[in-house]
């Protein structure tokens, strides 16, 4: 994965009222630590950094450029504070890395491919967590379940990795399974049940010609 | 329907839950593809997720899965109707899941992506509140 370069800017205000007049300005507070140097807070330009995770993941590899100091680092996302409502970044923890060096990161799992009709697909882990080069960062591991059979699933173990990559999750557990699909009389039932227990009515189209004899026979004692 | 199995630790008739502020966790798309968030708060009883999962099963039928992740944890009281003030809290009427603004209340999976919005605004029509329709981002867990 390529780096972004990111301007970033030294924050000297902090606290609740500094980190809203930055987010204002249109920047996001972040902090910059790692290898036991000393925590540096900045401010970074909020559209760019956006962009650059929209299009990079979550594991996009920045390097920063602090304009005040001059100094240049490269740097990962490693928590993201986001508002759940207007889903902007309100603060992002970045952590300091080395080239060659190996980090621990969560890669998305993309399913690609069409599985076996009758199934019901279930994707239990999303992510799985590898251990690569900091500067070769994979931003998706593909899955093929093409042709894959009702009742068999898929474990971590069997997932096919990008070289250099480590598997830390544990290879039993299950990635993706093709479980059976309940049938129609099953579904039916259980939802007939449901209703029954909920007080539900649901309106039953009644059969056409039952609806015309029914308007026939009411419009009769009007007409005499 | 959804309730507490055992009665609850505290006391029998608490005080209203609080509707203010927002969402603090359940705020992303954890379990399947596409999920249903508050935007406002609300009471959510357990007929209403009932009724909201059985609009959303119905539509897909049998291709799709559906998680809940609220659940009606909290009694809320009623005094009898033409009932003179005093003498007492009213007794449990309702089970209700405090629901915030920003909390993802139902997740769905399920292969096409115009189905699962038309099954999850079948289920928006029997909520209380103003909800949108979220999408799990790649490399969300």
């Amino acid at each position: 994965m390529s780096e972004v370069l990111i301007k970033a800017e030294s924050r000297t205000d902090f606290g609740k009222g500094g980190a809203r007049r930055t987010r204002r300005a249109g920047k996001i507070p972040a902090v910059l630590y790692g290898h036991g140097e000393k925590p540096k807070h900045v401010a970074l330009p909020a559209l760019e950094f956006a962009a650059a995770l929209r299009h990079g993941g979550l594991n996009q590899l920045f390097r920063i450029e602090i304009a005040d100091d001059g100094s240049k680092a490269l740097a990962l996302p490693k928590a993201l504070q986001r508002d759940p409502l207007k889903d902007t970044i309100d603060h992002v923890d970045l952590l300091l890395v080395r080239r060659g060096e190996k980090v621990t990161v969560e890669v998305p799992v993309v399913l690609s491919g069409e599985p076996a009709k009758g199934g019901l697909l279930v994707h239990d882990l999303n992510t799985l967590s590898i251990s690569a080069d900091a500067t070769k960062l994979p931003d998706r591991i593909e899955l093929s379940i093409e042709g894959m059979e009702v009742g068999s699933h898929i474990p971590a173990g069997q997932v096919t990795l990008p070289q250099g990559s480590e598997l830390l999750t544990d290879p039993e557990t299950v990635v993706v399974s093709l479980t059976v699909a309940p049938s129609v009389e099953q579904l039916e039932a259980e939802l007939a049940e449901a209703e029954a227990e909920a007080g539900i009515e649901r309106e039953v189209p009644a059969p056409a010609e039952d609806a015309a004899s029914a308007g026939e026979a009411a419009a009769a004692p009007a007409e005499s | 329907m959804l309730m507490p199995r055992k009665p609850p630790k505290g006391f029998r008739k608490p005080h209203s839950p609080k509707r203010r502020g927002q969402a603090k966790g359940g705020v992303r798309v954890t379990f399947g593809e596409y999920g249903i968030q508050a935007l406002e708060h609300s009471y959510v009883t357990n007929r209403q997720i009932e009724a909201a999962r059985i609009a959303m099963t119905r539509h897909i039928k049998r291709g799709g899965k559906v998680w809940i992740t609220i659940f009606p944890d909290q009694a809320l009281t009623k005094k009898p109707a033409e009932t003179r003030m005093g003498s007492g809290k009213g007794t449990p009427e309702w089970w209700v899941a405090n629901v915030k603004p920003g909390r993802v209340m139902f997740e769905l999976s399920y292969p096409s992506e115009t189905t699962a919005r038309e099954a999850l605004t079948r289920a928006i029509h029997k909520l209380p509140m103003k909800c949108r329709i979220v999408k799990r981002e790649v490399g969300e867990a």
